[in-house]
């Protein structure tokens, strides 16, 4: 067999499912493989105008991922997940096809990924029952460590209980340290349910700075409530996931910030969105490890030098969770100076 | 002795606080607080145990876990509602587990409260019993 003979061999045995859409969006080819992936035969698919296409069940991800519509560009997928059917997940990407002649269609790739979903599922659902398994422990010293401390379990001397309270405090960050990635797990399961309903940002805010009052004071940090003289309206959202997204910003403004510093939060709005910013007077995050702030475990190398803890989580949990809301993350820093850190909330 | 501390003592005294925990450890400490604090005790290592004890010991207020060997809290919880002679009784679940869906679920099935075990010290358990009991 030579090149032109071997070519479509290749294609109707190749182990991915292949589709060719011209430059109208017309369906070309379609391969054995992609239409076992489809749950469809050939007859059900060529020669079908995309209306007709994208009514089909089994089509509708698909089409909905790259963007099939009459006369306008597929969109470039550079491996978009699809779920096609209960146990088939689908990785889809396309390309453009040209030659000389210019763009003549595009080809979209399908890969099954249902092992590798299944193998990030019972990662995450190991993560999880690891944790709740540690509480158990945890809980035990905390109980232990705090009736020692409130001399429940007898006289401690002075210098025993400031090692003891040491033991506590850390076994406390152990128990943070859990619930950040139980949060974690949560929401890379998908299960990270959303409960929403009307609520107001500013008592959320102000309970928030309420809960890290000990540690405001330890610090002597100056904390600032900047918002509009009038009430602000109300947001569509989950009360308590936006509080734990603002309780991050808020966190990481005190912890990363000089004792006696300064922590200034506002609120303003517009008829699109409401935007809370969070101000410090901190350490800030060096230029070049900007761009890496909101990933999960990153912790930027100025804290590590300064020996302050910290999970890594919190940004990437407060990313997620104002992002599934349609709102947006964003911040400004500079090393030695400080960080600002801004999320915005649609409005209805 | 003031007046005022007679009357408190009074509210403590004879008041009889079920303990269904499986880990023995997390039990006896509990338990060791609340002997301090003038409470008398009982205490169950499962469900089964649980629910005879209810009957035997006639608790003012139930600690309930949620993982058990044997039934689990939430069907204890369930049969306590569904019986007359226990449905008064306030429960409040003490548990590691602490998914939204699990905290809806006990409150649901009529738990007063629910309280993540890592999350709350032994003396602000108390607060709560003292408040669920008033």
């Amino acid at each position: 067999m030579d090149k032109q003979e071997i070519l479509p061999v290749i294609i109707a045995n190749f182990p991915d499912g292949i589709l060719v859409f011209d430059e109208k969006n017309n369906l070309l080819l379609v391969n054995p493989k992609a239409e076992a992936l489809l749950g469809l035969s050939t007859g059900d698919l060529t020669n079908k105008p995309i209306s007709e296409l994208k009514n089909l069940s089994v089509f509708e991800p698909l089409a909905e991922l790259i963007g099939l519509e009459a006369g306008s560009k597929i969109k470039d997928v550079f491996r978009g997940k699809i779920k096609t059917k209960e146990n088939l997940t689908l990785e889809v990407t396309t390309a453009s096809l040209n030659n000389d002649g210019g763009k003549k269609g595009t080809l979209v790739v399908l890969h099954e990924v249902t092992r590798e979903k299944m193998i990030e599922r019972m990662k995450t659902e190991f993560v999880s029952l690891s944790a709740h398994q540690l509480r158990t422990p945890l809980s035990a010293i905390k109980w232990t460590l705090r009736m020692l401390l409130d001399g429940d379990l007898g006289r401690i001397t002075k210098e025993q209980k400031s090692f003891i309270e040491k033991i506590y405090r850390s076994n406390e960050r152990m128990i943070f340290l859990i619930n950040d990635l139980l949060n974690v797990s949560r929401i890379e399961e998908g299960t990270y349910v959303y409960k929403v309903a009307l609520g107001d940002i500013e008592p959320m805010v102000e309970s928030a700075i309420g809960l890290y009052k000990e540690e405001i004071k330890r610090k002597k940090i100056k904390v600032e409530f900047k918002k509009p003289k009038e009430r602000l309206p109300q947001v569509r959202m989950d009360t308590e996931k936006i509080e734990l997204a603002f309780q991050n910003f808020l966190d990481n403004a005190i912890r990363y910030n000089h004792i006696g510093g300064k922590v200034i939060v506002s609120l303003k709005y517009d008829k699109k969105e409401i935007e809370v910013a969070v101000k410090d007077t901190g350490i800030g995050i060096p230029k070049d490890q900007q761009d890496r702030v909101f990933s999960r475990f990153f912790r930027a190398a100025n804290v590590m030098r300064e020996g302050t803890d910290g999970t890594g989580l919190g940004l990437f949990i407060t990313k997620n969770i104002i992002e599934a809301h349609g709102g947006k993350v964003w911040f400004e820093s500079e090393e030695n100076k400080g960080s600002t850190f801004y999320f915005s909330l649609p409005m209805e | 002795m003031s007046l005022v501390r007679c009357s408190l003592f009074a509210d403590i005294m004879e008041k009889t606080i079920l303990i269904i925990e499986d880990d023995k450890f997390l039990r006896e400490l509990i338990g060791q607080k609340l002997i301090k604090e003038g409470y008398k005790t009982s205490e169950a290592v499962d469900g089964e145990e649980g629910m005879k004890k209810l009957k035997e010991d006639k608790p003012d207020l139930v600690l309930l876990d949620l993982i058990l060997p044997g039934i689990d809290g939430f069907e204890v919880l369930s049969r306590m509602k569904d019986d007359p002679a226990f449905s008064k009784i306030p429960v409040i679940i003490l548990s590691n587990l602490g998914q939204k869906d699990d905290v809806e679920k006990g409150l649901k099935l009529g738990a007063v409260d629910y309280l993540i075990k890592a999350h709350f010290t032994p003396g602000e358990i108390i607060d709560k019993i003292k408040k669920a009991i008033k």
